[in-house]
């Protein structure tokens, strides 16, 4: 039995193995270097702690360090990178992938002679189907040129970039293509004419041409094969150096054309420092001139000199994004007052929430009270209600301006003029703090309830010997106990509260808008959602700014809590006691 | 050994299914509406090509966010069914494929093509146009008004004659895609247009035009017209349950009031003054193709030579009726009279700027009219310092 165990662990151990090496080599053939070796790190110290004996105690925190690495360490290194970065819309790709695109998209191939080349497609026939073994007779100026089957030329991951095919001459009856003999018939042909092309055990016959409607039939069988060989592919005459593309002809149809890549990687000589450099660029081989390469952005240069903005990277920029927080007025400018705003909003929430919280635990607390079960769960359902439920109520149903129940029924019921809830700075602050307070007080009423679990009823009773009020009991003995119970608690729904992005969102939108700003600030954005306009409602998404000013929320937070901690001395405490 | 061969059984397994080539197929990402459609066009499509067509729901609003993070990995469907407002940003980040000139070019509203237009290259395919116009209910108003003057007497009639219990005149009241009409019929503009495409460094939202448009729609709000805190779900499920006299709504809203049985009709927007008309803004709804997509030259295919046709064309028209993209459809369905009063409305259109910076408009124009509406600023404040906010969120 323990034999069988031991051989299930091991094939465990070997198909974990086998899993990670290939997602860690597929990842790294894509390009995700970091995750491919974040996992076959991980691979490692997975098999070291199982095959090392000494290592023993490690195992079991493999799961933590399988997690620990993929959901705390990457995403940390992913923000940190790309805080440095312009990565953002126009700026997705690698500047590998951006060069490969301007070099090798057929989209950047121009025709260099009007008039298309004719030609015929061959294939070999299996069950009365053409198959995508073909081969292509080309009439370039009277000649003949054959073919093949283009192969690949540069690959990314699976991704075929570009095909070249060998352009041969047509010169006999029987000719050599990749070191195999080929016969067509009849010969001599012209073009339209030729029935088969045949080698050792094949033959090939005709599946496709223009303008011959027999062969038109067949657009399907060649269209497949457009798209899987021939829209990537060029065909190469070695002698001319002429290039044969697939290209969309004014009427509509495919044609082959003699085209040029509108890029190409050149060699150029700059001085610098004294010393000429040789620097690989890319050129337009159209206007022959280099192209712009700035800020992670290639741009060429048109007749007029107006540069056009051709494809974008996800460069390096270096310290830019920390500098715009507080150099760039327009960013900078609101940024203190929603920070202050932030900062109240969180530690109003806390105290609102605690204190209502508190009291309703210490009611709960009362054995001689009936039926605390049944109160204990009513007030414990704004919690269980799904939050976007919740908010969107609170903002259609309650407050808003024309039809809530507060500004058209209740107000004018007691003689009051309607508010604008929403237009109002204060009353929009205002009703943050109610929803997140409706929100969050069931979790320190729970939370509260069970420190008080905590106190030992000794010390009530040994106080009120020495005759202590109320009062004094509750300032002298719950207050202190529980803090000491609840404060790291406190802390943490401080720096949650601070982060709240959704219940800002969905209230409130950050609105009111701030009269005279020049950013999309609002009254009741926090830092957060601030950030989330900033980043996200400009010129298209900018992740490396948005990761920016993470970080620094980040390190505010984090001193925040800091602070809290040392002043609050919470940790001491409870440390103290053990 | 039994143990090495399962073994090996499952790796060679793991093996085949991150290698096998799938069977070559379309796929395609569009929302609710259209995927009936869509889905019966694949079959016969499947039927004529030999091709299939996977029709995949996404919500209208996570097609083009999720197409943002699955295209640049080479993954995402072959063609997104979206907005024309998609296309800027989409191309900037090289996710687009240009779709090549095809024969039935002509058939094509110019705004529906322009509007997919970027750089000089076309980037999708249009299928429908759409355009805001005034709906009203014909139980309340029997001769929709034809300028803003008479609007407002009308709306102002209907208030008293039913004591609140219906609206005049309801629209979603600090939203710039619904005050848009106002500011553009009186010259305003966002984007200056150029023969290149927009200048985007020209902002024309507080222009003279625009400030008398948006002063004009603070009139509705003055004289109780319209209320600060009307906004478009309101709107809607007032006029549903018949108690809104004129709203301005889109063609996308108009199956659910014929649903609920609202006895509606379709007309132009009033003019600002006689024989200055409303501009509503026009979007386009169209097919676009992944720059990455490994079947472009099939997606291509199906996309010109069967979607682009008269037929199909018209099929995704009876499906989902909006105004179409092909002169010659129209043609065909002109006896329906609310896609007349949309098409009506979207002539004096003005297609919606295609470009990234766009995406800053919104939230800016948005804030200024909220101030506007609520009486925090004046037109004039509240439009030059929105676009001042415009300058600096696209300023890079």
């Amino acid at each position: 039995m323990v034999k069988i165990l031991k051989i299930l662990l091991w094939f465990i151990l070997a198909l974990l193995n086998a899993i990670f090496l290939l997602f860690g080599i597929y990842l790294i053939r894509n390009a995700y270097y970091e995750l491919g070796i974040v996992l076959l790190s991980a691979l490692i110290l997975i098999d070291f702690f199982i095959l090392n004996p000494k290592a023993y105690p490690y195992r079991y925190t493999i799961p933590a360090l399988i997690f620990l690495f993929l959901l705390v360490l990457y995403p940390i290194y992913f923000t940190i990178k790309t805080a440095f970065t312009n990565y953002g819309t126009g700026h997705i790709f690698t500047r590998e992938e951006a060069i490969e695109r301007l070099l090798y998209d057929p989209n950047y191939t121009y025709i260099l002679e009007e008039k298309p080349i004719k030609f015929k497609i061959f294939s070999v026939f299996k069950d009365s189907q053409p198959t995508d073994d073909f081969l292509i007779i080309f009439e370039i100026d009277k000649e003949y040129y054959i073919g093949g089957i283009p192969l690949p030329k540069k690959q990314r991951g699976r991704e075929i970039l570009l095909r070249e095919g060998k352009l041969t001459k047509i010169k006999n009856k029987i000719f050599d293509l990749d070191g195999k003999t080929f016969e067509v018939s009849p010969y001599p042909f012209n073009i339209d004419n030729i029935d088969f092309i045949s080698t050792s055990n094949k033959v090939y016959k005709p599946i496709f041409m223009l303008d011959n409607p027999e062969l038109e039939k067949n657009f399907y069988y060649f269209t497949l094969i457009i798209q899987k060989y021939l829209i990537q592919t060029e065909y190469v005459d070695k002698e001319t150096g002429k290039i044969l593309g697939v290209k969309i002809d004014n009427d509509g149809r495919w044609k082959f054309f003699i085209v040029d890549r509108l890029y190409r990687l050149s060699y150029e000589n700059i001085g610098e420092d004294g010393k000429t450099k040789t620097k690989l660029v890319i050129i337009n081989t159209k206007t022959k001139k280099t192209i712009i390469e700035e800020k992670g952005s290639f741009y060429d240069i048109d007749d007029k000199g107006n540069r056009i903005f051709l494809v974008g990277y996800s460069a390096f920029v270096g310290f830019e994004n920390f500098t715009r927080i507080l150099t760039d007025e327009q960013v900078s400018g609101p940024f203190f007052r929603v920070f202050l705003w932030t900062i109240i909003w969180s530690l109003l929430t806390v105290l609102f929430s605690f204190s209502l919280g508190l009291s309703f635990a210490l009611v709960l607390n009362n054995r001689k009270l009936k039926g605390r079960n049944l109160y204990r769960t009513l007030l414990i359902i704004p919690w269980a209600i799904p939050y976007f439920i919740s908010v969107l109520t609170w903002r259609n149903g309650i407050f808003n301006e024309t039809y809530g129940i507060l500004n058209k029924i209740i107000l004018p019921f007691l003689g009051m003029e309607p508010i604008k809830w929403f237009n109002d700075p204060f009353w929009a602050k205002v009703i943050c703090l109610t929803v997140n307070t409706w929100l969050t007080f069931p979790y320190m009423m729970t939370v509260s309830l069970g420190a008080l679990q905590g106190i030992p009823d000794e010390l009530y009773e040994v106080s009120a010997i020495d005759g202590a009020g109320k009062w004094h009991r509750f300032w002298y003995i719950t207050f202190p106990l529980l803090l000491a119970v609840v404060a790291p608690l406190l802390i943490s729904s401080f720096a949650y509260t601070f982060n709240n992005f959704t219940l800002i969102y969905l209230l409130t939108a950050g609105g009111p808008p701030m009269v005279g700003a020049t950013t999309p600030a609002g009254h009741t954005d926090i830092l957060i959602s601030y950030v989330y306009k900033l980043a996200f409602e400009g010129r298209g998404q900018e992740f490396g700014f948005a990761s920016a000013i993470a970080i620094l929320i980040f390190f505010l937070v984090a001193g925040i809590s800091l602070m809290n901690f040392k002043l609050s001395g919470a940790f001491e405490e409870i440390r103290g006691e053990q | 050994m039994r143990k090495l061969s399962l073994l090996f059984l499952i790796l060679s397994l793991i093996v085949f299914s991150l290698t096998s080539a799938q069977a070559t197929k379309i796929t395609i990402w569009c929302s609710e509406k259209q995927v009936d459609i869509l889905q019966r066009l694949g079959e016969e499509f499947k039927a004529k090509y030999g091709v299939a067509v996977e029709v995949q729901y996404v919500e209208f609003g996570s097609i083009k966010p999720n197409f943002l993070t699955a295209a640049p990995l080479g993954k995402g469907a072959d063609i997104i069914v979206g907005a024309h407002d998609w296309v800027g940003e989409l191309v900037v980040n090289g996710l687009l494929e240009p779709i090549p000139e095809f024969k039935d070019i002509k058939q094509f509203y110019d705004t529906a093509l322009k509007a997919f237009s970027y750089g000089g290259k076309l980037y999708g395919l249009p299928y429908a146009m759409e355009a805001i116009a005034l709906i009203y209910n014909k139980d309340y108003v029997k001769n929709p008004p034809l300028t803003m003057e008479s609007l407002i007497t009308t709306a102002k009639k209907i208030n008293t004659a039913y004591k609140g219990k219906v609206k005049g005149f309801v629209t979603s009241a600090a939203e710039f895609y619904y005050v848009a009409p106002v500011i553009f019929g009186y010259g305003g503009y966002v984007f200056k247009d150029t023969p290149t495409g927009l200048d985007v460094s020209d902002i024309g939202l507080a222009t003279p035009g625009a400030i008398k448009g948006v002063k004009l729609w603070k009139r509705l709000v003055d004289e109780g017209i319209l209320s600060p805190g009307d906004n478009y779900q309101i709107m809607d499920s007032l006029f549903k349950e018949g108690k809104a006299a004129m709203i301005i709504n889109g063609p996308w809203a108009v199956k659910a009031y014929k649903d609920a049985g609202v006895n509606y009709g379709v007309t132009v927007i009033p003019n600002l003054e006689a024989k200055v008309p409303a501009k509503p803004f026009v979007g386009v709804q169209g097919f676009m193709v992944n720059a990455k997509s490994p079947n472009k030259v099939l997606v291509r295919e199906f996309l010109i030579n069967f979607i682009a046709t008269k037929d199909t064309m018209h099929k995704i028209y009876l499906a989902d009726p909006r105004l179409p993209a092909r002169k010659d459809v129209l043609a065909l369905v002109k006896d329906n009279p609310d896609i007349v009063g949309f098409t009506k409305s979207a002539s004096n259109g003005i297609p919606m700027p295609n470009v990234p910076e766009m995406a800053a408009v919104w939230g800016a124009m948005n804030d200024a009219l909220n101030l506007v509406v609520n009486g925090k600023a004046t037109p004039e404040e509240a439009l030059s310092n929105a676009v001042k906010t415009i300058r600096a969120q696209i300023k890079k």
